[in-house]
């Protein structure tokens, strides 16, 4: 079991849910509007007048084998433009309940 | 959930909403009336009251000034002037605008009630009407007739009034110059006095044979009988065997002591239609009626009754006042489809895709149908105003679309999904939208709250605008994004590039990098572009004194109106031989008129058009009505020019007037020189000299005064002592002179169904010289008979016809029109000479007429600038949360000026309430781009961007924008500008005005407002931002180095 942490332009909301069909991933946290800013060439997401864009970010606990085809179609989405933007980030889970 | 969201989500909602909003518009438009200006009734009410014989002066002590007193109270009056004649006394109100003329009218039925006892007993009770522009009469129609001609009156009165009477809207059918018939008999006083009788016994007679009388029923066996005796007589003949007494036992017939004509009655006016024997009747509309309406139905019934008619009478069509409002409206709507293909061409041209821009235009028409809905519930119409705020309108709702759909296809182009890019790229603009328009109605809204005569037309340029913004905006946020999710698409680049791109694309490129290197010289000599600018200003404001003022321009409505006056007391005969002549003039030289009526004379029962016009026997009036002014070369007053010269040579005429317009109240073209003061003869003086003085003046035609001269009247003094001796009272002598002159309405003559006056009266021979009137016989008491000279002195005498009071005093109005210079040009001129003249100490001068007018109407536009401005600066102030930045925007307002100034005086044209119109629009357009223009540079100041290239880059991500604006107001405004049809003199001068502001207005802007921005805002946000950062350092740093302590 691994979670897999996705913030990730708002523009790309359908097609997450379009992955995570496909991956048929069923459970899911996501938090709509947040705010963020990449580390290397991310312009902030800020929802203000100067940068208007938002994120949402979207977390899911998933068995191991599923980690990467996801990070493979996060990939994909993210190299058909750069400037819109996508990133995952992947912890293990120890335990759940 | 947001409302683009929910637009997107629910495309099927949206698209039925609209087409809703559609339909409704649609419905509106169709039950819209068209007329030419909005509504805009002058807030008159006169009172009119009779005092019969009554002289002027004698009423305006015991009536007139009474009246004035009581009414001068009553609310909201603007002003009270009146005219009071023999027998008549006209007081007219004048109200503010928007003033309930209902509520009025019972103050002012209030105030006579309170004083009416102290008017004199014979007074009848004045009469209140609500005087408005919609009373001037619609169509004019001429008939003419040759044997029907003599009973023309009944056909006339069955066959046509009653039947256009019928039609709905129509206040009003009246004739002028109908003939009257008229029983006359004509006695000889001498025969008369031979027989011993007198006029009133035959009057007695013929009143008492001419009689039916119901008298009972009789019972016969079965039946019961009504019983009648039936005296009347059943031809007008019978009268001449009438027995009208008895001498030496011979019956005296009536035909022994006068003669019987049934006949026209006397001439008094005389009417001409295209120089032959006619009558002019005219249709009037009720308050509120359409008139395109109205005419046209009057028109289709015209052509229906024509077969009615006996075959002689041709009814012709003299003038029709929805003509000219039908054709301005074609001639506007025209140019309104021209300006909706030329915005659809310049968004395809910056575009360059055809699906966008389908989903930009698509929010014209819907704005503009909105605005249809308003006018429609608020009782407005289609007018040259509302269409001309529509056309100013067109260029301006596609701004906010474009944002939304730029930014969403920028979305598509870095891979979204349209649907996606739609909601998610909404969403950061919305907000930046909303506030430009809110910066748009800053501008238009106070227009809506415009008093007076020019917020008629503010009001409606105000709500329309205001009202199609921000419909465009809501179109823009939610139709823009909903259709842009169904039908945009991401479009591959090919590597040779379209048609669009090698041709379009490449030329706008090169615009873009021009601007960015001509930007880049201006940033470098920033003081030098600021002076250079304000150097043009200064210069163009100094052009300023060349360029005239008018209120409303003079529109070529192809009619001409003249009336002339000959020296007054002349017999209509006269009047009417000159009348001819000039007829003859006109019909020879200028074949422009296809249609002439005249009319000489007055009516001596009144009617309702001496309302109107002006009229007695030395008055004659011509209305000529001239072919489009697309078929002739000249224009309307070049012919009233030439014609006014020609009248110069005609040396029996007095004065002279042309009327070009059907134009009533308000759009009066002349200057009035008000005199006041109590004494006639030196008021007249003073006049004089002025009339003298302002017809030097080359500019200044049809100098007119307001007051007539003296009247020559014959009056009977009658020596009351005399009188008594003989048993006679003053009423009784009066009396029998009148029936003697005037004639006495014995009985009425009755035939199928209508009556006809019999009227006794002296032979003309005997009752048209002074020893004639001397001769007349006056029956005593006793029965005895007496001369007039015996009992009276009959003295010539003059007196004044009219008196004219203004603000309750006595007034007498030198007015002038312009001729080839402007209303206010000739104002100077007139105002320089009024200097040199020598006015005595009693005497008050002041200046009034359409020039007060316009003076007032331009101190409301500067008014209305003003808290426009106020209100721009607060928005702009309060978004930016700064002083500067408004400021900076707002300085270049003044240049959008320079640029109408420069296309005014380049054109000749003149200044106008229309062309401030333009201008007004102008701040509209040059604060909406300033906007958005200081807008992108700080937020690319926020981003870190250094000051020089934030401007640079703004500026030119602005261009595109900008441009397009400006070239589809342009585009859309060069039909107007160029138009040559009818009624195009309204909107031409704001076509010219907005072409030449928006050209100079644009490149200030693109140029100016960089530069003034680099001068002023060195400091943005991220300046604050490192402060407060600095600030933070030094506290946390004491912190850490104290901890680490």
């Amino acid at each position: 079991m691994k979670s897999v942490f996705i913030t990730f332009n708002q523009a790309f909301t359908e097609r997450i849910e379009f992955i995570f069909e496909k991956l048929e991933i069923k459970g899911f946290t996501r938090w709509v509007d947040v705010q963020g800013a990449g580390s290397v060439t991310g312009e902030p997401r800020n929802g203000t007048h100067t940068w208007p864009e938002m994120n949402s970010a979207i977390i899911t606990v998933i068995p191991d084998e599923k980690v990467k085809p996801l990070l493979q179609y996060i990939k994909a989405l993210d190299e058909i433009n750069l400037e819109v933007g996508i990133r995952a980030f992947v912890w293990d889970i120890t335990e759940a309940y | 959930m947001s409302i683009y969201k929910s637009a997107v989500g629910k495309p099927i909602t949206t698209f039925m909403v609209f087409t809703a909003i559609i339909v409704m518009g649609l419905y509106s438009l169709s039950k819209m009336p068209i007329d030419l200006y909005p509504e805009m009734d002058p807030p008159y009410i006169s009172v009119v009251t009779t005092y019969p014989g009554a002289s002027a002066s004698d009423i305006e002590t015991n009536v007139t000034k009474i009246l004035e007193d009581a009414l001068n109270n009553v609310d909201k009056l603007k002003e009270i002037t009146s005219t009071t004649s023999d027998n008549l006394s006209l007081i007219v109100l004048e109200f503010d605008w928007e003033t309930d003329l209902v509520e009025a009218t019972a103050e002012i039925r209030d105030a006579i009630d309170r004083v009416y006892t102290y008017l004199p007993e014979d007074v009848d009770q004045p009469t209140i009407f609500k005087f408005s522009t919609s009373m001037m009469p619609i169509v004019f129609y001429a008939l003419t007739a040759d044997e029907s001609f003599p009973g023309i009156e009944k056909i006339l009165d069955e066959k046509v009034i009653n039947r256009l009477n019928r039609i709905e809207g129509v206040a009003q059918v009246a004739m002028m110059g109908q003939p009257k018939r008229m029983v006359y008999v004509d006695v000889d006083p001498n025969r008369l006095e031979a027989y011993n009788l007198t006029l009133e016994q035959l009057a007695g007679t013929i009143s008492s044979e001419n009689l039916n009388m119901p008298s009972g029923s009789i019972k016969m066996g079965l039946m019961d009988y009504q019983l009648r005796v039936q005296g009347e007589f059943d031809e007008s003949v019978e009268l001449k065997d009438l027995v009208v007494g008895n001498y030496g036992g011979n019956p005296v017939f009536l035909s022994d002591v006068a003669s019987v004509k049934d006949t026209l009655k006397d001439k008094t006016l005389d009417e001409k239609v295209n120089g032959t024997d006619g009558l002019r009747f005219f249709v009037m509309k009720q308050s509120g009626a359409n008139t395109v309406k109205v005419a046209r139905q009057v028109q289709e019934e015209v052509k229906k009754l024509q077969s009615d008619l006996p075959s002689d009478v041709k009814i012709s069509l003299i003038m029709d006042t929805s003509d000219f409002i039908k054709s301005s409206i074609s001639n506007l709507s025209e140019t309104l489809m021209y300006a909706f293909l030329f915005v659809i061409l310049v968004v395809l041209v910056f575009l360059g895709r055809w699906r966008a821009t389908f989903i930009i235009v698509l929010t014209i028409p819907i704005s503009l149908i909105v605005s249809f809905i308003y006018l429609y519930m608020d009782g407005g119409s289609i007018n040259v105003i509302s269409l001309t705020s529509l056309s100013i309108a067109i260029g301006m709702v596609v701004d906010d679309a474009i944002v939304v759909l730029e930014n969403i296809t920028r979305h598509i182009e870095r891979g979204s999904r349209p649907r996606e890019a739609a909601i998610y790229a909404t969403n950061e603009v919305w907000q930046s939208v909303i506030i430009t328009t809110l910066v748009v109605v800053a501008v238009f809204f106070p227009l809506t709250l415009v008093g007076g005569m020019t917020g008629v037309m503010f009001n409606q340029l105000g709500w329309i605008v205001t009202i199609t913004i921000i419909t465009s905006t809501i179109a823009a946020i939610t139709l823009t994004p909903m259709m842009s999710a169904l039908f945009l698409r991401l479009r591959p680049r090919t590597v040779k590039g379209t048609f669009y791109e090698r041709v379009f694309e490449r030329n706008l490129n090169r615009l873009d990098n021009f601007y960015e290197r001509s930007l880049r010289f201006a940033l470098r000599f920033k003081w030098s572009v600021v002076i250079g600018a304000l150097v043009i200003f200064i210069l163009s404001i100094s052009l300023m004194q060349f360029v005239g003022t008018d209120f409303m321009p003079q529109t070529d409505e192809s009619r001409i109106t003249i009336a002339g006056e000959l020296q007054t007391g002349t017999r209509v005969e006269e009047t009417m031989a000159v009348a001819r002549k000039i007829e003859k003039i006109i019909r020879e030289e200028y074949p422009e008129v296809v249609a002439m009526a005249s009319s000489a004379g007055a009516d001596d029962e009144g009617g309702m058009f001496s309302l109107f016009q002006e009229s007695g026997s030395n008055i004659f009036n011509i209305m000529c009505r001239l072919n489009f002014p697309r078929d002739r070369e000249k224009d309307v007053w070049t012919i009233a020019g030439e014609l006014r010269e020609r009248l110069a040579q005609f040396p029996e005429l007095v004065t002279y007037n042309f009327e070009t317009t059907g134009g009533f109240g308000g759009t009066s073209n002349t200057v009035d020189v008000e005199i006041y003061g109590y004494d006639f003869n030196t008021t007249n003086k003073v006049a004089e000299q002025i009339k003298k003085a302002i017809s030097a003046v080359p500019e200044a035609v049809d100098v007119k005064l307001s007051r007539d001269p003296d009247k020559p009247e014959l009056q009977v003094k009658l020596d009351k002592q005399k009188l008594a001796v003989h048993g006679l009272t003053t009423a009784q002598a009066a009396a029998q002179v009148r029936n003697r002159v005037y004639g006495l309405t014995a009985s009425l003559f009755r035939e199928e169904g209508d009556e006809y006056d019999i009227r006794l009266r002296l032979e003309e021979d005997y009752r048209n010289s002074l020893s004639d009137l001397e001769q007349i016989t006056l029956v005593t008491a006793q029965g005895n008979k007496i001369k007039l000279s015996e009992v009276s002195k009959v003295v010539e005498y003059y007196g004044p016809p009219s008196i004219q009071h203004k603000k309750r005093e006595r007034v007498l109005t030198v007015s002038a029109k312009p001729e080839k210079v402007s209303l206010g040009e000739l104002a100077e001129k007139i105002e320089l000479i009024m200097k040199d003249v020598d006015v005595p100490n009693e005497v008050m001068i002041s200046m009034g007429g359409a020039y007060k007018e316009q003076q007032e109407s331009f101190a409301d536009l500067g008014l209305l600038m003003m808290v426009s401005l106020l209100l721009v600066f607060i928005v702009m102030a309060s978004q930016f949360e700064s002083f500067r930045m408004p400021f900076v925007i707002m300085f270049s307002i003044p240049f959008a000026f320079t640029g109408v100034i420069l296309a005014l005086f380049l054109t000749n044209t003149t200044l106008s309430v229309v062309a401030g119109l333009g201008a007004v629009l102008l701040i509209g357009i040059v604060v909406k781009n300033g906007i958005v223009l200081v807008d992108f540079t700080n937020l690319l100041r926020d981003r870190d961007v250094p000051l020089n290239e934030a401007i640079v880059a703004a500026g030119k991500s602005r261009l595109r924008p900008v441009l397009m604006t400006a070239l589809t107001t342009i585009l859309g405004m060069v039909p107007l500008a160029l138009s040559t049809g009818e009624g195009s003199e309204i909107w031409r001068p704001m076509g010219v005005s907005v072409i030449g502001g928006l050209i100079f207005s644009t490149v200030i802007t693109m140029v100016l407002i960089p530069t003034m921005y680099g001068i002023f805002i060195k400091k943005g946000e991220t300046f604050k931002r490192k402060q407060l950062h600095a600030q933070m350092e030094g506290v946390l740093s004491n912190q850490i180095s104290e901890q680490s302590k």
